[in-house]
């Protein structure tokens, strides 16, 4: 500690904020002119001592390292970043976490780790709200009153020295996914000292299947990691592995870098997708097929013969698909050690141990699949599983029972019976207690509940697919009195006192082999990951080949039930946040809402119309849900997603009384048992015959698609907004608006002109103008810096990831389901969903909409005060001081992209740690005030000022220099330094987006280099929307590339 | 065939612009006596609702200050809804009055004699009730005066490219000369009531607003050229106004908008909703005040034409505005407007196609022109079908414009609505007001009349104006 002089402390006292959030202001600490002073004059203590000093304590010595920016000096009001990891579901995502003040404002990806690559998830970004809701719970309660850790302490020591005789029987502890290394060494010491304690763990979105059909296959637990970046074939069996894979922004990462197509790259990868619902990847695949969850494991079956999977046996009965399965086990076996066939969770264990049969034989182990030693602690087993626990629970067995995280009574599949065990232990004698976030379903029926620190007030460590472990860095002391579960778990080991700090410095000084611990520790911090502590590719043999043929397909029953993970709110962890509620899911744009989905045939067929409200029965449970009619599922096929119907969410995720607008959907969990834990067969439904508004931010989610009745009546005029090439010219000319140009990479390597001819007439014409241009009192653009972006349709997966990370950075406010419904939603980007092909194999299409930045702004000229203004550099910009809100630029808008303070979202939403979250840099807009995406100008003008920072110091050294040599030195200098600048700035959609879909930068040469924006413009796929208006738009767009297998679908588009 | 308390015999002779028998005492009491009698129950009671009406409008405009304007429907898309139709009807009702007072006295159309008085205070009452709404509908009301151009502390000017610029000129502008011209003419009858007033207060009043009238012949001089010059300053105007707020519209480029054919057409259609707003008012006012000797079936009859042909102007608008939406070939227009005829607005459309092309065609005949019913009832029609005009111009293009991913609805609240019947309200309680206070038609001008046409006998001289010899 004492070497590392930048970062020391001492006598920093830290500094205090907003001390009104806090439950228990530090007395002690007194903010004076001359205190502030001091403060300020500690340099860089500051950052750490604001960081994790923070206000309930006193001053720390625990030390957190910035990353990689090691700035000289803090100077406030500047950004700091640091590394850490978010856990999801157990597994580690690599964060920067964002400071200001001492407060974490923002995530964003951390480049250096395995499984972000510096792209985030929508939950990544959107935890940093989560730290501070203001429903977390703040103090110890027994029993609904509040008590102090003391007392559970007290009674927790009491239990624990009386089952310490009977070594540790009746002690049990039920935990989430974990792959803390910290956690299992506590766990290892705590079975030394109860050896017969037990310990369970449960997580709803547990990858059981996965580890099942591993453990089948190889006959021990094991992990498996792909790389898409080596895959050009690849084929998923209900995998959405763009959304739900431990590494998923990795993979989305790696897949989108292969799919990348430019007039010089004129190859990409295959995706074929089967699968039981409609999910993200399946509307990136090139060739897709919905089927029932029940058929998939005849089709895998079917693949894995045709691949020449041996031992499986060709399934007697061909499928009326055998020409496409065989098409693309034909392409598979054609790219033999560059493909890859992936299973999802949501299926059978006998379906991941084909996909591990075919891998194998296709060659693919060791290049595109990889085997290591299993990542969780405890791989999920039945051993281990929730419903020995609960058998326990009913046999009297319990004495101690300890909840880690989770929210098992809400999530537990409905055939336990595990609230109702829980309810009747808690009234027994047993002690039950609980450390969670919340109080929630199950706090409520345990009588101690105990505050729990989020990820971002504690110290930790956790492991990411591959296992590479990272350290949790807290960002700011606890906000109310939480502990960690590692601080939890030292008390029961009798050393109540060790901070979270001293346990994992602790247990990583003991596990590492560094010879100066200190300097890998600091470098460990910075770098957010522990270097090389990625587990070692395991040799595996060949699998054992499974009998699946005796494996008899689950008789297909009349109408099926999936289950899905949200694509907002997850499994129900992210009910309370209002950042993911209002998210438009994917494909629906259904906001603070879930659906039973049914596609356009079924609902049909069953006389169910979209908004209906039914009855889902799975004898003998029932749910009711609403209606959604959406194409591109399986027939006789209902998906629900999980996470809804929270009871005790809090003030966003759950229903107030007597409020239609407070109701957020149904419970899923209710029709979800042990057995049937993803999909279940044996549905009915029962219509109630009347309807229930669902609240979506597209009204016409089946946009341009004709001849789909819609979801709502009169809506019949659906406008073509997607072109092809296959499409006949006069379909093309009349009556398409070309939002949306679709190509295959066979048609764009015969003519690399086909974008620029798809967008017709417009395309050839140099459009007249009446707009001013420079010679009439325009912007000359063609000097300086230039901003534009480019967004890549071919690679946008829809994940909305970049939505949220625009709402923190940019303080975007939330309006709340009733707002959203009157379509005054906030959000500065948006994701439209055109849905092409047909109504039973449609083909989704993403376009994030930003603001244009037109250089002919239609909605500058028609602003009566000039409150929106175009700068030198090609920004629209938007002046809220000025505005006074007639709302026609809004109007003028082609691009709709314009969003106005209907109601003062910002100051009626707002709680005090809310206020906390917000971006120092962005104003926080008023009622009555249009605003809109500015291309974060707070990060180009911070970039600015560092560059002309720069410019004016190396000028004014090669002003004094003696010599034209150090002269000239300087002045390259100037620009490497000016290039690297810009070349590293990003806006905040940019750096979320985990597939690059989204790029921005200079289209003139910055220092002389091009920037990758001003290639990709003049790239041939790049065209504009809307180009015949001649607004000129600065966000382009780039064709989607489609790379169909030419066995089935002919190069005239015929889809065989 | 009525006949009047004094034993006049009222007449359909379409020639007639005064009843026959009319002396100059005849027609000055029979004005001011209005002023002068006792209120009436009736009276009261439609000035009460009225005045409920403006009661509401405050509760309305006080929640609306408080809270926002996201109190209306508006959304994005559509973030123009009611407060902009009503903006734009009120102006165009605002538009009978000049057009009446000021084209017609230059063009020497002496029948406007009767009716310019109250279709002056109606314009006048229409602009208020306009003028409210652009303000209102701001976001942040407070700074209203950023669109005036004023020196400031900041330099900045208003944004003079925007058409809402040129909007508040031209509504302020119309405002203010309808308002001198409408108090120019009023001098000599406010110098009348002042010498018939029976109390001191109403003496005074009166006084101090004739301006020491005393109907000499300088003064008549003197206010003859004033008052025609005003008109001169006045008639421009009456295209202006409507060109302007038809160009808010145009200078944009939503599909609907954008289109070349708006100043006329908006013109021709401000002065047919005008003349319906006239009828409307004028047929009740001549009964309720037994003046249907002085507001003849003669202006009816003129009133029913003049709205025929400007109908029939707006009629070939609507026919250009379709026409050209299909034969610019551009896939937004076109469908604007088959969204226009097929969309989820389509009632909206069907309804201002019947109320303000089909339904004045029966106007061709004369005797329908006549019919006194008949004339208020369609007046009702054509003022609805004008609102409908504005709503369905500036709804449906907002709301089915470009890109479909942003398409939505409008869905007025309780509060568009309390607006909207607020300023009816605030119409007609101010309309109510001036028709008990001033002279609801201009005393010295019949009086004029009557003397052109021999107390009503002979249709009067069709040579000159009558201010201007």
């Amino acid at each position: 500690m004492k070497s590392d002089e930048t970062f020391s402390i001492e006598g920093a006292e830290p500094m205090e904020f907003a001390p009104s959030v806090f439950p228990e202001p530090d007395e002690d600490v007194e903010v004076t002119r001359r205190r502030f002073l001091q403060v300020m004059g500690a340099s860089l203590a500051l950052a750490s001592a604001a960081g994790v000093g923070g206000c309930t304590d006193k001053p720390t010595k625990e030390h957190i390292v910035p990353y990689v920016k090691q700035p000289d000096e803090i100077i406030p009001g500047n950004p700091l970043t640091f590394a850490s990891a978010m856990p999801l579901h157990g597994y580690a995502r690599g964060v920067l976490v964002t400071s200001r003040e001492g407060r974490p404002i923002k995530i964003e990806g951390n480049p250096d780790h395995p499984a972000s690559l510096g792209g985030t998830d929508v939950f990544m970004q959107a935890s940093i709200l989560s730290l501070y809701d203001p429903d977390r719970s703040k103090a110890v309660t027994h029993g609904g009153d509040v008590g102090t850790w003391g007392m559970f302490f007290d009674q927790v020591t009491n239990r624990l020295a009386r089952l310490r005789g009977s070594g540790g029987a009746g002690l049990y502890i039920l935990s989430s996914t974990c792959t803390s290394p910290t956690l299992e060494a506590q766990r290892q010491e705590l079975l030394a000292q109860f050896p017969k304690m037990r310990w369970h763990t449960f997580d709803p979105l547990a990858r059981r299947n996965t580890a099942a059909g591993l453990r089948a296959a190889f006959g021990r637990p094991l992990s498996v990691q792909y790389d898409f970046s080596k895959a050009d074939v690849i084929v998923s069996l209900d995998s959405d592995f763009l959304f739900d894979e431990p590494a998923s922004p990795r993979y989305a990462r790696q897949f989108a870098d292969a799919r990348r197509v430019r007039a010089d790259r004129l190859q990409m990868n295959r995706l074929y997708v089967i699968e039981s619902t409609l999910s993200i990847t399946g509307s990136m695949a090139d060739h897709r097929m919905a089927a029932r969850p029940s058929e998939i494991l005849s089709l895998a079956r079917e693949l894995a013969a045709a691949c020449g999977t041996e031992g499986n046996g060709a399934p007697k009965d061909v499928s009326k698909h055998s020409r496409r399965i065989n098409a693309a086990a034909d392409d598979l076996r054609q790219h033999r050690g560059r493909s890859l066939v992936i299973a999802g969770e949501s299926q059978p264990p006998h379906v991941h141990a084909l996909a591990i049969a075919m891998n194998q034989a296709l060659g693919n182990v060791g290049s595109t699949v990889q085997y290591t030693q299993p990542v969780e602690l405890d791989p999920p087993d039945d051993q281990h599983s929730l419903a020995s626990l609960v058998a326990d629970m009913r046999g009297g067995k319990v004495d101690t029972l300890l909840i880690l995280g989770g929210n098992p009574a809400y999530t537990a599949p409905a055939d336990l019976g595990f609230v109702d065990a829980l309810q009747k232990l808690s009234s027994s004698s047993a002690l039950t207690a609980r450390l969670g976030q919340h109080e929630d379903e199950t706090s409520l029926h345990c009588q101690w509940h105990i505050p729990e620190s989020h990820y971002l007030e504690m110290w930790g460590d956790a492991r990411a697919f591959d296992g590479t472990a990272s350290i949790i860095q807290p960002m700011i002391a606890p906000l109310y009195g939480t502990k960690s579960v590692h601080e939890l778990l030292e008390t029961l080991l009798g050393r109540p006192d060790r901070t979270g700090y001293e346990i994992i410095r602790g247990f990583w000084q003991s596990h590492s082999y560094a010879a100066d611990f200190d300097a890998w520790w600091k470098r460990t911090l910075t770098a957010g990951v522990v270097e090389n502590s990625a587990f070692a590719t395991q040799q595996v043999p060949a699998p054992h080949s499974l009998d699946v043929s005796r494996e008899a397909a689950t008789a297909a029953t009349s109408l099926d039930l999936v289950f899905r993970p949200d694509y907002t709110v997850h499994d129900g962890s992210f009910a309370n946040n209002a950042w993911m509620q209002e998210l438009p899911k994917p494909f629906t744009k259904l906001t603070w809402d879930n659906a039973a989905l049914i596609a356009p045939q079924t609902a049909m067929k069953l006389g169910l119309e979209h908004e209906e409200v039914v009855t889902l029965t799975i004898e003998p449970r029932s749910v009711e849900a609403t209606v959604y009619v959406l194409p591109g599922l399986p027939e006789n096929v209902v998906t629900v997603h999980l996470g809804y119907g929270r009871e005790r969410a809090g003030q966003v995720g759950s229903p107030s009384d007597d409020d239609e607008w407070s109701r957020r959907g149904f419970n899923a969990y209710a029709l979800r048992t042990s057995e049937h834990m993803w999909s279940s067969g044996d549905l009915s439904i029962q219509s109630h015959g009347h309807k229930r508004h669902l609240v979506t931010t597209q009204n016409h989610h089946a946009m341009a698609m004709p001849g789909f009745p819609g979801p709502v009546k009169r809506e019949q005029l659906q406008p073509n907004a997607i072109v092809t090439p296959e499409m006949p010219e006069d379909e093309r000319d009349v009556n398409n608006r070309r939002l949306v140009r679709v190509i295959t990479l066979p048609q764009f390597q015969a003519n690399r002109n086909i974008v620029k001819d798809l967008g017709g007439e417009v395309e050839k014409k140099s459009l007249l103008s009446l707009y001013p241009g420079p010679e009439n009192g325009g912007w000359d653009y063609s000097k300086g810096y230039q901003w534009g972006m480019s967004i890549d349709m071919t690679a946008c997966i829809g994940c909305n990831a970049c939505m949220v990370a625009c709402q923190a950075e940019n303080n975007i406010p939330v309006v709340g389901k009733h707002e959203v419904d009157r379509q005054r939603e906030m959000h500065w980007i948006r994701i439209d969903d055109y849905f092409g092909g047909t109504l039973e194999n449609p083909q989704v299409h993403h376009q994030p909409v930003p603001c244009m930045h037109c250089e002919n702004a239609p909605c500058e000229y028609v602003c009566p005060v000039g409150a929106t203004t175009h700068s030198s550099d090609g920004l629209n910009q938007m002046t809220y001081n000025r505005c006074v809100g007639t709302r026609y630029c809004s109007n003028n808008c082609p691009y709709k992209v314009r969003r106005f303070n209907f109601l003062g979202f910002a100051d009626a939403e707002t709680t005090e740690q809310r206020r906390l979250q917000r971006n120092p840099d962005v104003t926080v807009r008023t009622n009555g005030v249009m605003e809109k995406c500015s291309y974060c100008i707070q990060r180009i003008m911070r970039t600015r000022i560092e560059v002309e920072r720069m410019q004016v110091e190396l000028s004014e050294r090669a002003r004094r220099a003696d010599d034209d040599v150090t002269r000239q030195q300087l002045n390259e200098e100037s620009q490497r330094r000016e290039a690297d600048l810009i070349f590293g700035l990003q806006t905040a959609c940019q750096q979320a987006c985990p597939t690059r879909a989204i790029v921005f930068g200079s289209i003139n040469p910055v220092a002389g280099k091009k920037m990758e924006v001003a290639d990709l413009k003049n790239d041939p796929l790049d065209y504009s929307l809307l180009q015949e208006l001649t607004t000129k738009p600065r966000t382009t767009y780039r064709a989607r590339v489609r790379n169909p297998n030419p066995a089935l679908e002919s190069n005239t588009g015929g889809v065989a | 065939m009525t006949t009047l308390s004094r034993g006049v015999e009222l007449t359909d002779d379409p020639d007639r612009v005064i009843a026959p028998g009319e002396t100059f005492a005849s027609v000055t009491d029979q004005i001011a006596g209005v002023v002068q009698r006792p209120v009436t129950w009736l009276f009261m009671s439609a000035f009460g609702l009225a005045f409920t009406g403006v009661m509401m409008l405050l509760i309305a405009v006080s929640y609306l200050i408080l809270k926002g304007v996201g109190i209306w429907g508006i959304d994005i898309p559509v973030a123009w809804g009611f407060a902009i139709t009503n903006f734009v009807w009120w102006i165009g009702i605002g538009h009978a009055g000049t057009f009446i007072s000021a084209m017609l006295l230059l063009m020497r159309q002496d029948w406007r004699t009767s009716i310019n008085r109250f279709a002056e205070a109606m314009t006048l009452f229409a602009v208020a009730c306009a003028g409210l709404f652009p303000l209102l509908h701001l976001g942040r009301i407070k700074y209203f005066y950023w669109l005036i151009p004023y020196p400031n502390t900041m330099g900045l000017w208003p944004q003079f490219r925007s058409a809402l610029v040129w909007d508040v000129f031209a509504v302020s502008t119309y405002g203010l000369i309808s308002l001198l011209f409408w108090y120019v003419g009023l001098i000599p009858d406010l110098a009348s009531l002042r010498d018939r007033a029976k109390t001191r207060f109403g003496w005074m009043s009166f006084g101090i607003l004739s301006l020491g009238w005393r109907g000499a012949s300088r003064h008549w001089t003197r206010y003859q050229t004033a008052y025609l010059l005003l008109a001169g300053l006045a008639a421009p105007l009456v295209v202006s106004v409507h060109s302007v707020v038809g160009m808010d519209f145009s200078e944009g480029i939503v599909p609907g908008w954008h289109s070349t054919i708006f100043p006329p057409y908006f013109v021709a259609g401000a002065i047919f909703s005008g003349f319906a707003m006239v009828l409307t008012l004028a047929i009740p006012l001549r009964a309720l005040f037994r003046m249907q000797n002085l507001i003849t079936l003669r202006h009816i009859d003129n009133c029913c034409k003049l709205m025929l042909v400007n109908g029939l102007l707006v009629a070939y608008g609507y026919g250009s505005e379709i026409y050209t939406s299909f034969y610019s070939g551009s896939v937004y227009e076109s469908f604007m407007t088959i969204n226009r005829f097929i969309g989820p607005y389509a009632v909206g459309f069907w309804t201002l196609i019947f109320c303000n092309v089909l339904a004045p065609q029966i106007l061709w005949f004369g005797s329908i022109r006549r019919n006194v019913i008949v004339v208020f009832a369609l007046s009702i029609v054509i003022n609805i079908g004008m609102w409908m005009e504005r709503f369905i111009i500036i709804v449906t293009s907002l709301h089915r414009d470009y890109l479909p991913s942003s398409w939505g609805m409008y869905h007025p609240t309780i509060w568009d609505w309390a607006t909207f019947i607020g300023t009816i309200g605030l119409f007609f309680t101010l309309f109510f007001l001036f028709a008990r206070l001033l002279p609801v038609i201009a005393m010295a001008e019949s009086r004029e009349m009557v003397h052109e046409t021999d107390g009503g006998v002979h249709p009067p001289r069709k040579m000159e104006p009558m201010h201007a010899r």
